[in-house]
């Protein structure tokens, strides 16, 4: 790795984090009188950890999803990344520094986008925003121009540019947004959410934008999303958190192929009602199609459409993978499971 | 070298201050200049709430031809001087930040903290409101120069250069003092989340009022647990030179916003320090607010 004297990281990695925790102290709250006046003197803290020794490293140039059920530590690694949060335990570096300690410098060199808050001034046109942006980061005013013109035609905002940012719908203000965390052409992007509430259209320009950016001028995006569609998309490397803990760190087929056992079968038949497959649930139906999910390490597809033979004539068939959508519910529910199954381990050990 | 570089660090920081002053004038111009009708009702809501702040105060001194030992001048001095500070926080403190507790209490202190200078500095500039916040100045300065007609004021340099920096640091003692209450909201963002605008308003209600004859009880309480009497009464008293007030009283209320500043940047710090650990507790994943 190149680092030159500012700390600029020429090449290798953008964010570092090396045995990171975070853990946050939850006051517990009683509905009994007794224990909410004891509470009051000796409060009741639950201790969550949202971060639990978790090391990641992300080389520039990449973009990398980050996801995981709600309260898995996602948004604290975005926040320890922008400098507004300090570890526990442990080193965050990002562009060669500590965005705690060397905050200011730090952040003027990268963007980031809160999906439920906005930077816009609430009050004023976009185009004052975009003008506070340009003086506060102190961006040249030519280069500010040129980046300026370049958000504006890609993410559209030209409809809407003179318009005061209370008067946006959440698609407009989402793209705003986004175009003003790039006025400064920062080196890392940190997305928390950004798609959230957008309809498909706006989601769509959004991730679009990203791709591109990142084509064009190799910037490095960490983005957070529940949208497993967008994200596969959108990154080509998927970080999966769980617990504070990093349960999977690699390609989203690597993923399936781990995990996704389930498939999906569409029949279309000639006549007559879906027909009736062992080993696999009916999802949809649609007139003389039908679509089945199988678990494809259980049963054959030929076993499958045998069944289906003798029940109905077959006109067509097609089989896919599973969307990732599901593939990350099973995980997740997976994941339930087994913290469902510690804790009732950890009860009947205390009533022991 | 070291006193060189030194000195260009801070001329380069000045600098820096007067051009985000100047981004801030801009903002606050375009913002009250949006629709005339608001401006104007904007500018006359205020200018009338700041004589309303002294408006009992005053009509007192003119039933009784004066108060506390104080004669109409004096006190219209006084009047005027207290509304001169509140209007000094109004154009360079608005926006919440002299409501600290606010930007706290509603989690928007990420705002401040992706800004890519030291804090200090966008508190410093933030709150520029030259436009909007100047309609206190006016009934301040009407004050001073209808009580120049009623009791001689000293005409000199010296003395408007006194003037000038106990106005400013009474606002200091404001601002610092809502900044110590306002640290309460790191570590209760709900419950403190008002707490600096209370604050506030405790010294803009007893600004107004002379405190000699008051016990030395009070008077100490009026300029320690609540410094309201920094606000207008200590150095008004020692620029008039009432009851013959040492000329070193001068430098009272500056040497108190010197010490009150510095233990409210500590509160602040060991507030910060704890948002550093906890973040914003104040909203939940989706945005809205606990």
């Amino acid at each position: 790795m190149s680092v030159t004297q500012i700390g600029y990281v020429a090449d290798g990695n953008v964010i570092e984090l090396t045995n990171v925790w975070k853990v946050y102290r939850q006051v517990q709250r009683s509905a009994k009188l007794g224990e909410i006046f004891r509470n009051f003197v000796h409060p009741n803290l639950r201790e969550v950890v949202a971060l639990r020794d978790v090391s990641l490293s992300v080389e520039r140039g990449e973009v990398v999803a980050y996801a995981g059920p709600n309260g898995a530590g996602k948004s604290t690694t975005v926040k320890l990344l922008s400098g507004l949060l300090a570890p526990d335990r442990g080193r965050v570096r990002s562009l060669g520094m500590d965005p705690v300690r060397e905050r200011a410098r730090y952040v003027r060199r990268i963007g980031v986008v809160f999906g439920q808050r906005t930077e816009l001034w609430w009050d004023h046109p976009i185009a004052v925003s975009y003008e506070w942006k340009r003086v506060v980061w102190d961006v040249p005013r030519e280069r500010f121009e040129r980046t300026c013109g370049f958000v504006r035609e890609v993410l559209g905002l030209d409809e809407f540019y003179t318009s005061l940012a209370r008067e946006l719908s959440l698609g407009q203000r989402m793209r705003a947004d986004l175009g003003m965390a790039l006025l400064h052409e920062p080196e890392l992007l940190l997305l928390d959410e950004p798609t959230l509430g957008l309809d498909v259209l706006a989601k769509r320009r959004i991730l679009a934008f990203v791709k591109e950016l990142n084509r064009e001028r190799h910037l490095t995006v960490l983005v957070t999303s529940h949208d497993m569609q967008e994200l596969e998309q959108l990154a080509g490397r998927i970080v999966l958190v769980n617990r504070g803990e990093i349960a999977y760190d690699g390609d989203f087929d690597r993923l399936r192929r781990m995990h996704a056992v389930r498939r999906r079968i569409l029949i279309e038949t000639a006549d007559g009602p879906a027909p009736t497959l062992e080993g696999a649930e009916l999802v949809e139906s649609q007139g003389s199609r039908h679509e089945y999910v199988y678990d494809a390490g259980a049963v054959r597809v030929s076993e499958l459409l045998d069944q289906a033979a003798a029940q109905a004539q077959i006109v067509d068939v097609e089989t896919h993978r599973a969307p990732i959508d599901e593939v990350i519910a099973d995980i997740y529910e997976r994941w339930q499971e087994e913290r469902a199954a510690e804790r009732a381990e950890s009860e009947s050990r205390e009533a022991q | 070298m070291r006193a060189g570089s030194g000195s260009s660090a801070t001329g380069a920081r000045m600098k820096r201050v007067l051009e985000l002053w100047r981004l801030y004038a801009y903002l606050d111009l375009v913002w009250i200049a949006r629709d005339l009708r608001s401006a104007i009702g904007y500018y006359l809501s205020d200018a009338v709430a700041g004589v309303g702040a002294v408006l009992g105060t005053l009509l007192l001194a003119e039933r009784f031809a004066g108060l506390g030992g104080w004669t109409r001048g004096q006190v219209i001095f006084m009047l005027g001087y207290g509304v001169l500070a509140s209007g000094v926080l109004e154009v360079f403190f608005n926006y919440n930040v002299k409501f600290i507790s606010r930007r706290l209490g509603r989690g928007q202190l990420d705002h401040t903290l992706v800004q890519p200078h030291p804090i200090w500095t966008t508190f410093l500039t933030e709150g520029f409101a030259p436009f909007s916040g100047s309609p206190m100045l006016v009934p301040g300065v009407a004050l001073i120069a209808w009580s120049s007609t009623l009791t001689e004021l000293p005409a000199t340099l010296g003395w408007w250069l006194a003037f000038v920096v106990n106005l400013a640091a009474s606002a200091a003692i404001v601002l610092a003092f809502s900044f110590l209450w306002g640290s309460l909201a790191f570590w209760a963002p709900r419950a403190a989340e008002e707490v600096s605008t209370s604050a506030m308003r405790m010294t803009d209600q007893l600004k107004g009022f002379p405190l000699d004859g008051l016990s030395v009880g009070a008077r100490v309480g009026l300029l320690t647990a609540i410094p309201a009497g920094f606000v207008a009464w200590l150095p008004s008293r020692a620029l008039l030179s009432i009851e013959g007030a040492n000329p070193l009283a001068l430098l009272l209320t500056p040497l108190a916003a010197v010490a009150l500043v510095l233990v409210a940047a500590l509160a602040f710090r060991a507030g910060l320090a704890e948002y550093r650990r906890t973040g914003s507790r104040r909203y939940t994943d989706f945005g809205h607010r606990r």
